[in-house]
């Protein structure tokens, strides 16, 4: 077990050295000039000779990224061209409103679609079957900022229900100035019992996260209907049936144990997935998180920020996946006692 | 041979979504291929006309026309040309370095298979769309470009589910005793290995299908593929975001369109899955 | 399974009767407080050094900071703001101003003449943003605490220069840290301070309670800048009372709200135009046969009725309406297929076959049309406008490559002067420049050049002075290394209930909210 789990870290490592291996070198190939950004517009060019020097831009590729692994691992992400902000500072300003969002999403997904995907493997071949393989089918296809358009224009504005963007009214903002402890609002409005803000905070969330959740939801119920399917068929399900157990006790005990696997692994692969699929909503949805700095990042060239964000992002989803893998070893009898 | 082709007449009976998917899948061929004639307006996916702005749906104008003018209906049938060209071109190349890759590696192992395991571990740590994102802003803002992305962020995977299929085939006994009896690699490989990959592979590059058209559309959402005037379903959304709140069919039938083809493809895909290959371990 | 049913049931149960409780829940208190709000199309802070500006940040920047001087374009006159009185010398190279007394930073210091010097000293010395302005300024001298004077090299309207909108605030010389001013802090005079800071999306501004115009009468409290980056919420914020400004909206909305009581839809005068420039240095650009079919080929009047739904005019020359030097007596483009045939046949391709690489800003609605529209009729005669949109520094770095290869063909924006004066839109654009900042047609003509240089030694507005501007407009059209397409208005949309609101074309997109109020 030590060993798999010793050659698993080194493995997600490498894997993580490639990434910004690959994700600099890109930056570099972008056709931009990030000294005359940094200077703004009407610079001189003696005045963007000067800032290439300082950023360090003269320098040959290697020696910058060599440069820019030793600043990482110092804490020294770079500077942002664009906010002239430390980017790990960035990061740590926008990054708990696009997890307040995924989460909120991922919580809306599996609420809806582990009991449809139960439903769906217990009612195998019948037309609510259908449905919801409709359903999670369409879920994974439905193009996000399209269905976040839809909904603003819907349930925003011709019904009214639900405002159309931002996190919080402004009026709410400042007269009942929600004290920041862990950047999301729905959680420190209920430590600090602030209502009016939870409220608020709560019927903002809900168009972005109804959006983000449409993917996962439609992945969860498909895993769970398939792997409840595979359990359903297997021997010892048959012999608890013959005993006489009740259907809804066969799948309380075994179902629902044999899901917990599937789940995991929807959720880490959707965490990852959504992370970037707030670029696409974050914008439309004026929510100021993670995804609308790293599209306006990638858009402006801002090659710090991206550097940053992606190694944020590639660096989660393989956490992720390694969490998993090794959740899914240790319950593995053959891998953890060998 | 018919025996076969009965028994999966009878699964497709069982799976009437897959039939539904593979109707629309022949739509969307059929739509692109007489785009020009069944189209009602086909100058419009580049003439401009001034007089006609922001028409609501009506009975000359199906699904309404555009800040320009242009009749929606025509532009989105012909995107289905341009869909199917993003889908095919990017499988086709994703493929075409992944399954060679992917072969060579499961059957030979040793050094070459660690190696392409580590490459496809680093491609297969960016969420694909962002891999695709930065590529697309590395290299310009086109539609070609944007194809090339797509293609490199997908080959990894391919290149590893055709590996974990050679690598399973090759412990078969027949390849076992081909080897024995002389036969060159290259033979075993077509002869013996590349059909047994092949399954899998139509069943995952069919879903790919809907998912490529659909990180082509994030792209242009983000202007990061095709350009103006192209009537890319994802551009035709992006451009008319500006608008929607009061002229809500520029980006709803757009949309709709990449629903229902992604949707198409996925259906056919996940039938095929269950025709093909009813006993996989997949979702 | 009806185990699960009934969990999912109760736990939806339980949030419905939670949500209910929150919605029954106290309605709010302390809603006295004036809150304005200021919808940007762009980001509320680019730059938030107060020396360094050029964009966005003008918006907030002029509430927070003051100048020594307001000009009012429309009726060409200056209002005091820290300076009380100026005089100017009669050859224009010594100008003294009398500052005010008894204002205070908002850091708790009194604004004084070394202050001044301070500040203008340290914009010219940083040489960023707009800071070229200054230029003509030799020295700055503190003749008492509250007479400073400006010693000019060569002529100039120093008064105009004083009261730009950019790279001319007087902030507190004790807090003039880049960093700190990075991070988000302001030591300006302005009304106005700044209070919460939501990266560059969003600023909320306070009164300062020392500001030396008081605050007797009705004013705002609080005013908060954002950006949401879509026109389509904005209009809706507008619609329903939750936004007081909106810096600009789509032409096809502004129809639409003129119907709504609710809003008020001003159309103001700009000196904001759009340019053309072609690359002058490559083939067979460098013909200008060729470039003149291409100016034939842009649908001028469609484009205005299409990219700009009828809210500009066709540019009549490079100096747009509006500023002096714009006359009727430059001659002009029109849109001639024919003559436009005929050229491109004279030039040596009558079947066309040619193909530009074309670079235009991304996010611009109405250029993005006007693109369009011109690509459709190039392709009329075969000719390819390899057009693509392209975030600017991207588009920058192409245009400025060392490598002449690498470059564009066209090069597509916007322009308008950084204080009014016609000259900026000529050497700005077309005045030779061995590495190209914003000449990116890359014209050298010594001619032109010199001309330039005797024409900006003439008084400003004299017809000598626009003798000159016309001859010089002229020589660009008959060369045509870059054309003007339209000259553009500003939309904007206010809430009925917005009083005090005066548009200032001198400061694009900028509400000097201390004056506005509700009602």
């Amino acid at each position: 077990m030590i060993s798999y789990v010793t050659r698993r870290l080194a493995l997600s490592l490498l894997s993580l050295l490639g990434v910004s291996i690959i994700a600099f070198t890109l930056t570099r190939v972008i056709p931009s000039d990030p000294a005359d950004m940094w200077m703004g517009p009407h610079a001189t060019v003696e005045q963007i000779e000067r800032a290439r020097i300082e950023l360090g831009l003269d320098k040959p590729i290697p020696v910058q990224y060599g440069l820019y692994v030793a600043g990482f691992l110092r804490g020294d992400w770079g500077t942002s061209i664009v906010t002239k902000q430390p980017v790990l500072r960035d990061l740590g300003t926008y990054l708990p409103a696009s997890i307040e969002l995924i989460l909120v999403g991922m919580i809306i997904a599996f609420a809806v679609g582990i009991p449809l995907g139960i439903l769906s493997a217990a009612k195998c071949g019948t037309s609510i079957d259908h449905a919801s393989r409709l359903l999670s089918i369409t879920g994974v296809a439905l193009p996000s900022f399209w269905l976040a358009m839809l909904l603003q224009l819907v349930l925003g504005k011709m019904l009214g229900l639900f405002p159309l963007s931002g996190r919080l009214d402004f009026t709410m903002e400042i007269l009942h100035a929600p004290h920041r402890l862990t950047g999301s609002y729905l959680v420190d409005a209920v430590f600090t019992a602030n209502w009016p803000v939870l409220r608020d905070a709560l019927w903002h969330i809900v168009l972005p996260a109804v959006t983000l959740a449409m993917y996962p939801l439609g992945l969860s119920t498909r895993l769970i209907r398939t792997t409840l399917l595979e359990v359903l068929g297997e021997d010892y399900i048959r012999t608890a049936r013959a005993s006489g157990m009740r259907e809804s006790k066969v799948l309380a005990v075994y179902a629902l144990r044999n899901a917990v696997g599937p789940v995991l692994t929807v959720g880490a692969l959707t965490f990852g997935y959504s992370l970037v699929s707030t670029f696409l909503i974050e914008s439309l949805f004026a929510w100021p998180g993670l995804g609308r700095y790293a599209a306006k990042a990638i858009v402006s060239v801002d090659y710090p920020a991206i550097m940053g964000v992606t190694l944020l992002v590639a660096a989660t989803y393989v956490i992720l996946n390694l969490v998993v893998d090794l959740v899914q070893a240790f319950m593995d009898p053959r891998i953890r006692l060998s | 041979m018919w025996r076969r082709l009965r028994e999966a007449a009878r699964r497709a009976k069982r799976n009437p979504l897959t039939v539904v998917g593979l109707l629309m899948v022949a739509l969307v061929i059929v739509l692109a291929i007489f785009a020009p004639w069944i189209a009602p307006h086909p100058r419009d996916i580049q003439v401009v006309h001034p007089d006609d702005l922001f028409r609501p749906p009506s009975l000359e104008h199906l699904f309404g026309t555009d800040e320009m003018g242009r009749d929606i209906l025509s532009r989105v049938i012909f995107g289905t040309r341009i869909s199917l060209r993003i889908g095919t071109l990017v499988v086709v190349l994703a493929l075409a370095i992944g399954l060679p890759l992917g072969i060579i590696a499961g059957t030979f192992g040793g050094l070459l298979d660690e190696i392409l395991m580590r490459v496809t571990d680093i491609f297969l740590s960016f969420p694909p769309l962002l891999l695709a994102m930065a590529i697309s802003a590395a290299l310009g803002p086109r539609l070609e470009n944007a194809m090339i992305a797509i293609a490199i962020a997908w080959w990894p995977w391919y290149a590893r589910l055709i590996r974990s299929e050679a690598v399973s085939i090759r412990e078969r006994a027949y390849v076992e005793a081909a080897r024995a009896v002389g036969t060159s690699w290259p033979r075993i490989l077509l002869r013996h290995v590349l059909p047994n990959c092949l399954a899998p592979v139509i069943v995952q590059a069919s879903m790919d299908f809907g998912s490529v058209i659909l990180t082509s559309a994030s792209l242009s959402f983000l202007g990061l593929g095709a350009q103006p005037p192209t009537p890319e379903w994802g551009l035709m959304i992006t451009v008319g975001r500006t608008f929607f709140l009061t002229h809500w069919w520029i980006v709803t039938f757009p949309g709709l369109a990449i629903l229902l083809a992604v949707l198409a493809f996925n259906l056919t895909g996940d039938g095929l899955r269950e025709i093909l290959d009813p006993k996989a371990k997949r979702w | 399974m009806t185990l699960y049913l009934r969990a999912f049931r109760t736990a939806a149960a339980a949030l419905a009767v939670l949500l209910a409780a929150l919605g029954l829940s106290l309605p709010l208190a302390g809603a006295d407080l004036q809150i304005a709000v200021h919808v940007q199309a762009a980001e509320v802070v680019p730059v938030w050094d107060p020396s360094d500006g050029a964009s966005g940040e003008i918006a907030l920047m002029n509430n927070v900071y003051e100048a020594l001087l307001r000009y009012n374009a429309v009726e060409n006159t200056f209002e005091p703001i820290l300076a009380t009185s100026y005089e100017k010398s009669a050859d224009l190279k010594t100008w003294t101003f009398k500052l005010r007394q008894g204002v205070k930073f908002h850091t708790g210091n009194v604004m004084d003449a070394a202050a001044v010097k301070f500040c203008v000293d340290r914009t010219i010395a940083r040489g960023r943003g707009s800071a070229y302005i200054w230029g003509p300024v030799d020295s700055v001298e503190v003749v008492d605490p509250y007479t400073v004077r400006f010693h000019l090299n060569m002529p100039a309207p120093l008064d105009l220069i004083a009261a730009a909108g950019y790279s001319a605030y007087i902030f507190d010389p004790a807090y003039s840290d880049s960093d700190w001013f990075n991070a988000g802090h302001d030591s300006g005079t302005g009304p106005y301070t700044i209070d919460t800071v939501e990266g560059r999306e969003k600023v909320i501004v306070k009164k300062f309670a020392d500001y030396w115009r008081g605050w007797e009468g009705k004013h705002f409290d609080r005013i908060v800048f954002l950006t949401l980056g879509e026109a389509s919420t904005s209009r809706l914020m507008v619609e329903t009372g939750k936004a007081d400004f909106v810096e600009s909206l789509p032409a096809t909305d502004i129809e639409a709200l003129r119907n709504n009581s609710a809003v008020r839809v001003e159309v103001n005068p700009s000196l904001q135009n759009l340019m053309v420039l072609y690359n002058t240095q490559r083939e067979p650009l460098d013909n200008p046969l060729v470039r003149r079919v291409l100016s034939y080929l842009i649908p001028y009047e469609d484009t205005v009725k299409v990219a700009l739904g009828g809210y500009g005019q066709v540019a009549r020359g490079v100096i747009p309406h509006g500023l002096w030097g714009h006359s009727d007596r430059v001659e002009t483009f029109t849109y001639s297929p024919t003559v436009a045939k005929a050229l491109l046949a004279q030039a040596g391709y009558p079947n066309g076959g040619l193909k530009f690489f074309t670079t235009y800003p991304a996010g611009y609605d109405d250029i993005r049309k006007t693109v369009e529209l011109w690509k459709a009729a190039c392709a009329e005669l075969n000719i390819e406008l390899d057009a693509r949109a392209m975030p600017t520094a991207e588009r920058n770095a192409i245009a400025r490559s060392p490598d002449p290869t690498k470059r564009q063909d066209i090069y597509l924006l916007y322009w308008w002067p950084d204080y009014a004066n016609p000259d900026s839109f000529l050497s700005g654009m077309f005045y030779s420049q061995e590495k190209p900042a914003y000449n990116l047609c890359y014209y050298k003509n010594p001619t032109f050049d010199a001309l330039i240089d005797y024409a900006i030694t003439l008084p400003a507005g004299t017809p000598g002075a626009i003798d000159m501007m016309v001859e010089l407009q002229n020589m660009l059209q008959r060369e045509a290394p870059g054309i003007a397409v339209w000259d553009m208005q500003y939309l904007r949309v206010t809430a009925s209930s917005l009083k005090g609101y005066v548009d200032n074309s001198a400061y694009p997109n900028v509400v000097f909210w201390y004056n506005c109020y509700r009602e």
